[in-house]
């Protein structure tokens, strides 16, 4: 216990002393994480529309798939990608295995299907007349949709947050096809398995508190905007 | 603003290779109402979501405005639709009945500033700042008709919207909507299945039975005259007369609060048709009874505010006034499947 409550003493001392590397680590963390849940939205939104207003064969396998894709293992998607961006891989050329574009795709890899598969679960939530009865009051079909995604924005948040959640937190992806170089791809999750595998408990307490603030600090920040939402209505 | 009908010309509606609706023509003018009247499953709203183009539905034949063919956005343009279920945003009511107006590109102010008189015109202005979700089924209809109003469609195309409101609701919303009516101009349709919302709302009535007009004209006379069994049964005439048990070469049909129940031994009223038979069973609806009486053909309804005397298993004659009897022609008594013709009986005051 009094290794612990060292921990957070040191971790505490070690964050207000603003030490330099460990606001860039949090920065490069800040800039991966969300770069990849934007591009989880820009690709994820229009693919859970589709999964949930389309009518096509093979839509549901496609609906189960990307609920799988909500419990699938960074790990496996680093592996993936390190695959791929090897240098002997398929597109090796492009060097960029162990950069933060890496990690950037790897983690939207992650993301994408999580934000897809809750974007078709909240436009299911609405009414299944919206875009019928939106485009009998004169609307054209991209406005109707526009309508629509208005109508589910809060569930649309939460799809927002648990990409973000999803990726911000995760250490096997990032450690893969980063490989958690100092100064160029170490992130929050990274460098706390490696300060507590060399036995620096403090720094890696440090490392997490961090990594909860931003969490916390990112979802507060969604929160706050979707419950205004709310009490407006 | 111009005034505009629609109507349709040949239009077919089908999924796989069953017909939902067949209407070989159909006009309503600018500044009346029509009502689509026919039972459930008739292909109403079918005909209600063609004519908007709405709906994913396989179709042939031409929607006409003004007696052109129109395009699918003409019709968006020149029309607005209020369903049976109001589905609302999450937004205030003044927000919803502003929408139609910002879904066609009006700007939010703009959009309220014109909408706040519908809602006011339905009875609803004091609600504006309300969120929809807070609102009865019956404020919510009454935003969902400004919303449709608000855009001043010269099209307005209602689907059963009193269904689901309590009595009163319906009963103040018909008194309203029809002042509102008469003020917009537009061509209205109104798709029930309740004869007496069509009394109340459309100049002329139309029956669909089977995605099939079996009936158009004037309101009154359309629901007084049936032109064929079903048309008969759809407009409350459910008490049928056989041509054997009558000796008339025609099917007569009659409301069953018409009928009278009478002692076989009594003798008739003047100007009255009875047929005999024997009581089925008697159930009290409070305030009226059912009779049900088999005859030699098929059994036959009263309803009756009288008290009933007769118990099951006792001879009884079932008597109608004539004025109160409606004729079948033996040519129409097809009461099931496809009409003779493919066009509807035409009353005479078309």
């Amino acid at each position: 216990m009094d290794v612990l409550v060292q921990g957070v003493l040191d971790a505490v001392r070690l964050l207000a002393s603003g030490d330099e590397d460990t606001w860039s680590i949090t920065a490069l963390t800040l800039r991966i994480s969300l770069t990849a849940t934007a591009i989880a939205l820009l690709l994820g939104v229009p693919a859970g529309a589709g999964l949930a207003l389309g009518r096509f064969r093979g839509r549901r396998i496609m609906l189960a798939a990307a609920n799988t894709g909500m419990g699938l293992p960074p790990v496996v998607v680093g592996l993936f990608v390190t695959v791929l961006l090897w240098r002997s891989g398929p597109l090796g050329e492009l060097g960029l295995l162990y950069t933060p574009t890496a990690m950037v795709i790897a983690q939207a890899g992650i993301a994408t299907p999580v934000v897809a598969a809750l974007t078709a679960a909240a436009l299911q939530q609405v009414d299944p007349d919206f875009v019928v009865q939106m485009r009998a009051l004169g609307a054209t079909r991209p406005r109707a949709l526009a309508a629509l995604l208005a109508e589910a924005r809060l569930p649309l948040l939460a799809a927002g947050m648990a990409g973000f959640g999803a990726v911000v937190s995760e250490v096997g992806a990032a450690q893969m096809v980063g490989g958690n170089i100092e100064g160029q791809t170490r992130v929050l999750t990274t460098a706390a398995v490696l300060a507590t595998s060399r036995g620096e408990f403090s720094l890696a307490i440090a490392f997490g508190i961090l990594l909860l603030a931003i969490a916390f600090a990112v979802n507060l920040a969604v929160t706050i905007v979707q419950q205004r939402q709310t009490v407006r209505r | 603003m111009t005034a505009v009908s629609i109507g349709c010309r040949d239009l077919v509606v089908s999924t796989g290779d069953r017909v939902l609706l067949d209407v070989a023509s159909l006009e309503v003018s600018a500044g009346t109402t029509l009502a689509v009247l026919g039972p459930n499953g008739a292909g109403k709203s079918t005909l209600l979501r063609a004519l908007a183009h709405l709906g994913g539905m396989s179709r042939t034949g031409d929607v006409l405005l003004d007696g052109q063919p129109a395009t699918a956005s003409q019709l968006r343009a020149a029309s607005a639709a209020v369903f049976q279920r109001p589905v609302l945003q999450r937004a205030s009511a003044l927000d919803n009945a502003a929408a139609g107006l910002r879904l066609r590109g009006t700007a939010r102010r703009e959009a309220r500033r014109r909408a706040r008189p519908w809602l006011r015109a339905l009875g609803v202005g004091h609600l504006a700042d309300q969120p929809a979700r807070t609102l009865s089924g019956g404020e919510a209809q009454r935003v969902a008709i400004a919303r449709a109003l608000a855009v001043e469609p010269r099209v307005l195309l209602l689907d059963e919207p009193f269904t689901g409101l309590d009595a009163t609701s319906r009963a103040d919303l018909i008194a309203d909507l029809r002042t509102v009516l008469h003020r917009l101009g537009a061509a209205v349709l109104l798709v029930t299945h309740d004869r007496e919302e069509a009394r109340a709302l459309a100049d002329r009535t139309a029956l669909l039975v089977a995605g099939r007009l079996r009936q158009v004209g004037g309101t009154a006379h359309v629901l007084d005259a049936p032109a064929d069994a079903d048309c008969a049964s759809l407009l409350g005439y459910t008490t049928r007369l056989a041509p054997d048990l009558t000796g008339c070469g025609e099917l007569l049909v009659a409301r069953p609060e018409r009928c009278q129940l009478l002692d076989p031994a009594a003798s008739l009223p003047p100007n009255t048709i009875a047929v005999g038979g024997t009581v089925r069973r008697t159930v009290p609806l409070g305030g009226t009874t059912r009779v049900d009486v088999d005859t030699a053909a098929e059994p036959v309804a009263v309803l009756t505010t009288a008290e009933v005397t007769a118990l099951p298993g006792q001879a009884v004659r079932v008597a109608v006034d004539l004025e109160h009897v409606r004729r079948i022609p033996a040519a129409v008594l097809s009461s099931s499947g496809a009409p003779p013709s493919r066009n509807a009986a035409a009353d005479p005051m078309d």
